[in-house]
């Protein structure tokens, strides 16, 4: 992934992409395009229409930039509910329900994106990659990645809603202390 | 407020993962806007979740940066009348100079930012501004002043106009009253000319017929002109009709009523004609019917008799 040499804080990229600069919306492309692509696909599975769709909500963002309002969340928040959304429409559409898999198939789709990441990230982030259960970690994709509400996962994993709704609260925990700024 | 326990009551991180209600969601809102410390611990959400995304990228594939920046248009940037703002942003342009594709604004900027080179750089701002020290193209300032001037100009235009307009329909409505003031004067004049001739005429036999029980306040007056048998009717006073009634005048002849025609349902202040009369009519009456008048008077909706 190329990556332009601008830096940005959240505020000048704000700033900047409410006023139509390229820079700064190739800034958001490359930073942002790997997560937001990886939701995607974890809806869809289907790569090329997860491309179809990161495109139209990438054009949504750079259409609608002026409606974010950054005193109700950071920008990253803005454009994941952009993109799942998509990512969900587009599920729809195709007059099925996004994809879920079984526990062992998503354990074992998480430990790939662990060891993908193995390769890149210093040994400091294995332990914040691993640091989830598993578990919990699907509960977390599941919420957060696809927009499953707590009671369409509970219903789907067949686990009662408070050990949904705890186990999220305590991976929301230990994602906050690692971190931690 | 408990904020503490607002807070680890876990609507925050629902909220976040956008599994809120949307009433939850003003809630929160609301909340984070009031309590600071909120706020905060939603940020703090956000960033662990936005940080824990960011670990997880799937690339997409590579052609497709330029397919979707091939549809995005930045024109817009060109157009910005906020220069100063623009110049603001110029180190990091500059900067980034070599790595970045280069903004088809960016030389006009920065020949903003060097007065000395402006004249050579940019010829535009030095032949449409000659002489002044300036920096900034003069027709951006020029269109600034126009539009500034004309949108004024308007404002004022259209403020007179609303209140010209206002006057013109105040005047137009009083005008509009007087007529109708004056239609009625005039109508009420011919009315009463027309009353005091028929009274005058020796021809004319004037019968009055009064309210009966129904209504006593009922009077109505029939002027029948013996010599040509024509009756007119002056309604002094009846109550108005109800929806889908009219009144009808009867004349009693050999004991029978026969219909002398219904009643005008505008009837007050003018003169109605009605049927020629019966040379040997005895008395005449007005009843309530339906609308169109009836074959034979319902008795019981007799308002005004009057014997000849």
């Amino acid at each position: 992934m190329a990556t332009s040499k601008v830096k940005y804080s959240e505020e000048e990229l704000v700033v900047a992409l409410k006023r139509n600069e390229r820079t700064a919306f190739e800034f958001l492309y490359d930073h942002y395009s790997g997560a937001l692509f990886n939701i995607i696909c974890k809806t869809l599975r289907d790569e090329e229409r997860a491309a179809d769709v990161l495109q139209e909500s990438f054009l949504k963002i750079w259409k609608n930039i002026a409606s974010y309002n950054p005193e109700k969340g950071r920008l990253f928040t803005w454009i994941l509910n952009i993109a799942r959304n998509g990512a969900i429409d587009a599920a729809r559409v195709e007059g099925r329900k996004p994809i879920m898999d079984d526990i062992d198939d998503r354990v074992a789709l998480n430990e790939r994106d662990t060891s993908e990441e193995l390769n890149t990230v210093s040994s400091d982030m294995k332990s914040i990659v691993n640091m989830l259960r598993p578990e919990r970690k699907i509960l977390i994709d599941m919420a957060y990645f696809q927009g499953y509400t707590h009671e369409e996962i509970s219903e789907e994993l067949k686990i009662p809603l408070g050990t949904v709704k705890s186990r999220i609260r305590t991976a929301l925990q230990e994602l906050k202390q690692y971190f931690a700024v | 407020m408990n904020i503490q326990a607002y807070i680890e009551s876990g609507i925050l991180e629902e909220y976040v993962l956008g599994t809120v209600s949307p009433q939850e969601k003003q809630e929160v809102e609301c909340m984070s806007h009031i309590y600071p410390e909120i706020k905060e611990e939603l940020m703090r959400t956000e960033s662990a979740l936005e940080q824990y995304a960011l670990k997880h990228q799937t690339p997409p594939p590579a052609f497709l940066k330029e397919t979707l920046f091939a549809q995005m248009n930045f024109d817009e940037v060109t157009e910005e009348p906020e220069s100063t703002e623009a110049i603001s942003a110029e180190p990091t342009l500059v900067q980034s100079d070599d790595n970045i594709k280069k903004l088809p604004v960016d030389s006009d900027f920065r020949a903003e930012v060097q007065p000395g080179q402006a004249r050579e750089v940019n010829t535009d701002a030095t032949i449409a501004d000659s002489g002044a020290t300036v920096i900034y193209p003069s027709w951006a300032k020029f269109a600034v002043a126009a539009s500034i001037l004309f949108a004024a100009l308007f404002g004022w235009s259209a403020l007179q106009m609303s209140g010209v307009k206002k006057q013109n329909e105040q005047y137009a409505a009083e005008m509009a009253v007087l007529k109708s003031d004056m239609d009625v004067v005039k109508k009420d004049a011919e009315y009463k000319d027309a009353l005091a001739s028929l009274y005058r005429n020796p021809h004319h036999k004037v019968v009055r017929m009064a309210g009966l029980e129904k209504s006593p306040q009922s009077i109505v007056a029939a002027i029948w002109d013996t010599k040509t048998n024509d009756v007119l009717l002056d309604v002094q006073n009846l109550p108005a009709t109800p929806a889908g009634k009219q009144y009808q005048l009867w004349t009693i002849v050999d004991g029978k009523p026969v219909d002398m025609g219904v009643l005008d349902q505008e009837f007050s202040h003018k003169v109605l004609k009605m049927k020629q009369a019966n040379p040997g009519a005895v008395a005449f009456a007005i009843t309530l019917e339906k609308t169109g008048g009836s074959p034979s008077p319902t008795m019981e909706d007799m308002f005004v008799m009057g014997k000849v």
